[in-house]
């Protein structure tokens, strides 16, 4: 199939050199295109363009919100800036819900790595990859993907057809984060989400390695979590630091997990107040990292990288940089008809018709 | 395409880029379970407002010299994205329904958006759908699609044009070439040539004489044009007094005498008017202006008192019989002799005409408010009409020309503007809605004009105008030239 369609890659590529190595893109190119070969001459109902972006961090995060813990200890640890042209890099990715077709649904996945360093911003796009997900290869997809990019041997549990779009979207972050952690020395890496492992899509093992080839080339792992569910005697975690004059950090200590569950907290939480401003971050850092090396990582995200309402630019960059518009997913939908020769169709809209103009809501 | 929305007379079409649908293309719209077509003319076009554009702009604008990007996108998705971005929203004017072929204005009908095929209509297709005969051909020069435009002599025969448009557009050109096709069909032409710029039509570029050299009579005031008193009927003589000498009533009746006690001794002639203003007894006032309207026409040139040396424009029609123009150079001619002249060709081609002495004459007026009394823009649009003179005015300034004339005329060949002034004074035109005239008139290029009225039975047709192998006179004098 690859030499069929022989698609080239960009000629000039600036991207770290081990990423390149791991040819990720080209095996999410050839499942892209795999598991959309088989839907010639279908029909294919349209997802609305008013389209939703699933959050990754709060689908880790729901499966840890814990109410009424023993209370755990808060250390307010103010902060100070240090500039030292350090680069940071920033990693996100988002999926997207293309439409249905007869057999499965349509969707797209796109990721986006933002790095600053030498004052500048450097962005390296990702796809989009569209898949089409049936029962029939759901598991096919899933599998080929987590065993390339995990190696691990075992099959994970088969995901429903409607949680293959998220699967998809985190393994290709994985992916991205594993190819940053190789690649970037003496960096800070930011993550969006938390540093929970334990979910299919976030072994302990592969999660712990992640952390690990960044700490040995010098580099520390910063998550930033722009909600969380965690609690702290019923009060959120991210108001605890109000009273405290930024930039500071809150760490909370002892936090602690069912023995139960496979959940693993591989990072220190905190809440981060990095600005002035309303908004206060979860804020994970590697456990693998020294706390003062830690700390000494938050400051020197804080002299070299700009932020806004505490939340670092690169980040921000690169949420916004992944994040689909709608006009993406009608082109990604006119690229799916054009190659695919789907037909479209449009169902009727269930509510519309039962209720008329009282027929609120999306359709079903 | 697809058919987006319809009000009143306006439709929407959603377009992708690769369309090349430009401004004052005709695009059909086919309902095929009506067998109906309804024919639309663009007269904008907009982008789509596709949801999700604006933070794309926003994202992009934030990159923009900021942040280096790469990308990596082997499926080429971007290319599609970019695609929907400029897709662009056709603002188009019902012109009429095509049912089993036949063409009608009708426009009470709606196609279904769903089922609607759009497309585009060429304008060969239009003007055979439109039935716009081509008896007698006047090439005008060429559409978009590069098929040859003609329009029919007919449809200016006994019709009020106007072409109109800004400075160096190409409108003194298309008289041109209307002048030439009009003789070309053996219709006798008279042109009011503000600036010398007919003169020289019977000559081609290299300077030789062309097909129409024998048909171009050029006649220059005081120069090879000039009548004796005798030829000029006391009525004409009066309102050049009055109108463009500013007689006084009481003078002009005093001079009617004069005129009418010459005429009885057989001795009208410019010698003796002098001589006989100067033994008048009459109030000393009005010898006064009677002299001094005297001398304006003595020193005009233009009247001579030896018949040899007059010109008789009687004669010169009827060697115009077959077709051909008459031109008056009014190049260096000062206003009020202008005006003179003026008053008596009008006159004479009345009377020539009440006589039947000639059929009809078609009457190119450039910048006619230059010349031409107030009280002869009502008469020439009525009464002269009905006589046979078709008159065709050509100017840049639009708002020269009376509203009434503009409801009145049945072609306008409109060139550029781009002021809004100018534009809202066309766009009374009858023959097109205002929006039309101010969108298309607004972006045409230099040398293409807008064809509106009877000639493209009521279809607004943008046009290239042919050049013309004749040697031009007029241009503009420059005091840099170009070196080269």
């Amino acid at each position: 199939m690859i030499e069929q369609l022989h698609y080239a890659t960009t000629p000039k590529y600036n991207f770290p050199k081990p990423l390149e190595d791991l040819q990720l893109p080209q095996r999410f190119m050839e499942l892209s295109l795999k598991s959309m070969k088989k839907i010639d001459g279908e029909y294919f109902q349209p997802h609305e363009t008013t389209f939703y972006e699933f959050a990754k961090e709060n689908f880790q995060d729901a499966t840890s919100t814990f109410l009424h813990q023993p209370s755990p200890t808060l250390r307010p640890i103010p902060l100070k800036p240090i500039s030292d042209d350090t680069t940071i890099i920033a990693i996100d990715v988002s999926s997207i819900n293309v439409g249905e077709t007869q057999t499965g649904v349509l969707c797209a996945v796109r990721g986006v790595i933002v790095w600053r360093g030498k004052n500048r911003y450097r962005c390296f796009h990702l796809g989009p990859f569209p898949f089409h997900v049936t029962e029939e290869n759901k598991k096919e997809i899933y599998n080929m993907l987590r065993q390339c990019y995990f190696k691990v041997s075992e099959e994970a549990s088969n995901p429903s057809l409607i949680n293959m779009q998220i699967r998809i979207c985190n393994l290709l972050e994985r992916w991205l984060q594993m190819g940053v952690s190789c690649s970037s020395h003496r960096s800070i890496i930011l993550w969006d989400g938390s540093l929970t492992a334990g979910t299919v899509d976030s072994p302990v093992n592969f999660v712990s390695q992640l952390l690990e080839m960044a700490r040995n080339r010098l580099n520390t792992v910063l998550a930033f979590s722009k909600m969380t569910r965690l609690r702290i005697s019923g009060h959120r975690l991210t108001d605890l630091i109000w009273k405290y004059p930024p930039p500071c950090l809150l760490q909370i200590s002892n936090v602690p997990t069912h023995a139960s569950s496979p959940m693993r907290f591989l990072g220190n939480i905190y809440v981060a107040k990095l600005t002035g401003g309303s908004c206060s971050f979860r804020l994970d850092i590697d456990k693998g990292v020294q706390h003062e090396k830690g700390i000494e990582a938050v400051q020197r995200l804080l002299g070299n990288d700009l932020l806004s309402q505490s939340y670092p630019e690169t980040l921000r960059l690169a949420h916004i940089f992944s994040t689909f518009t709608a006009n993406e997913v009608i082109g990604i939908q006119r690229f799916i008809t054009q190659k695919c020769g789907l037909k479209i169709v449009t169902r009727p809209n269930v509510r519309r018709l039962l209720f008329g103009s009282f027929g609120k809501g999306a359709e079903g | 395409m697809r058919l987006y929305r319809k009000e009143g007379n306006t439709v929407q079409i959603l377009a992708l880029p690769s369309g090349n649908v430009e401004k004052g293309d005709y695009l059909l719209i086919d309902d095929p379970a009506t067998h109906r077509s309804l024919i639309a003319q663009v007269i904008d076009i907009q982008f789509a407002n596709v949801p999700g554009i604006l933070e794309e702009l926003l994202r992009n604008s934030t990159t923009n010299g900021l942040v280096y990007e790469e990308r990596f996108d082997p499926l080429d998705i971007a290319s599609h994205v970019t695609y929907i971005q400029d897709s662009r929203l056709l603002v188009c004017k019902i012109r009429g329904t095509v049912e089993d072929g036949k063409l009608s204005v009708s426009a009470s009908w709606l196609p279904s958006r769903s089922q609607s095929n759009v497309k585009r209509l060429p304008t060969a297709s239009l003007l055979t759908l439109a039935k716009i005969s081509e008896d007698l051909p006047v090439q005008l020069g060429e559409t978009k699609e590069l098929s040859q435009f003609t329009i029919d002599a007919r449809a200016l025969d006994g019709k009020l044009n106007i072409v109109t448009g800004k400075k160096g557009t190409g409108k003194s050109h298309l008289s041109k070439l209307l002048v030439l096709g009009l003789i070309d069909h053996g219709a006798m032409v008279v042109v009011l040539d503000l600036n010398g710029e007919y003169a020289h039509l019977g000559f081609s570029s290299n300077g030789e004489k062309n097909q129409h050299h024998n048909k171009i009579h050029v006649l220059t005031p005081g120069s090879n044009f000039k009548i004796t008193l005798d030829q000029m009927k006391l009525r004409v003589m009066l309102n050049v007094l009055i109108h463009a000498l500013h007689l006084p009533g009481t003078s002009a009746r005093e001079f009617r005498r004069i005129w009418r006690f010459l005429q009885e001794r057989n001795t009208l002639t410019l010698h003796e008017l002098g001589e006989t203003i100067k033994n008048w007894k009459c109030n000393q006032h009005v010898k006064d202006a009677l002299f001094s309207r005297y001398y304006s026409l003595l020193n005009s040139g233009f009247f001579t008192d030896n018949p040899a040396e007059a010109t008789n424009l009687e004669e010169n029609f009827q060697r115009n019989r077959e077709g051909g123009a008459l031109i008056l150079n009014l190049r260096d001619t000062s206003t009020v002799d202008r005006q003179i002249v003026v008053e008596y060709i009008l006159g004479k081609l009345v009377d020539l005409l009440t006589q039947w002495k000639i059929r009809a004459v078609f009457l190119f007026a450039e910048e006619a408010h230059l010349y031409l009394r107030e009280t002869y823009w009502d008469d020439i649009v009525t009464r002269m009409r009905h006589l046979g003179v078709f008159t065709t005015f050509v100017t840049n300034q639009p708002n020269t020309i009376r509203e009434n004339i503009y409801r009145q005329a049945d072609n306008i060949f409109l060139f550029n503007f781009t002021n809004e002034h100018d534009l809202e004074t066309v766009s009374r035109a009858t023959k097109v809605d205002a929006e039309t005239v101010k969108s298309i008139a607004r972006d045409l290029p230099p040398h293409h004009c807008l064809v509106l009225g009877n000639v493209v039975k009521d279809f607004p047709i943008a046009v290239k105008v042919r050049a013309l192998d004749i040697q031009t006179t007029g241009q503009t004098r420059f005091f840099f030239i170009d070196k080269d």
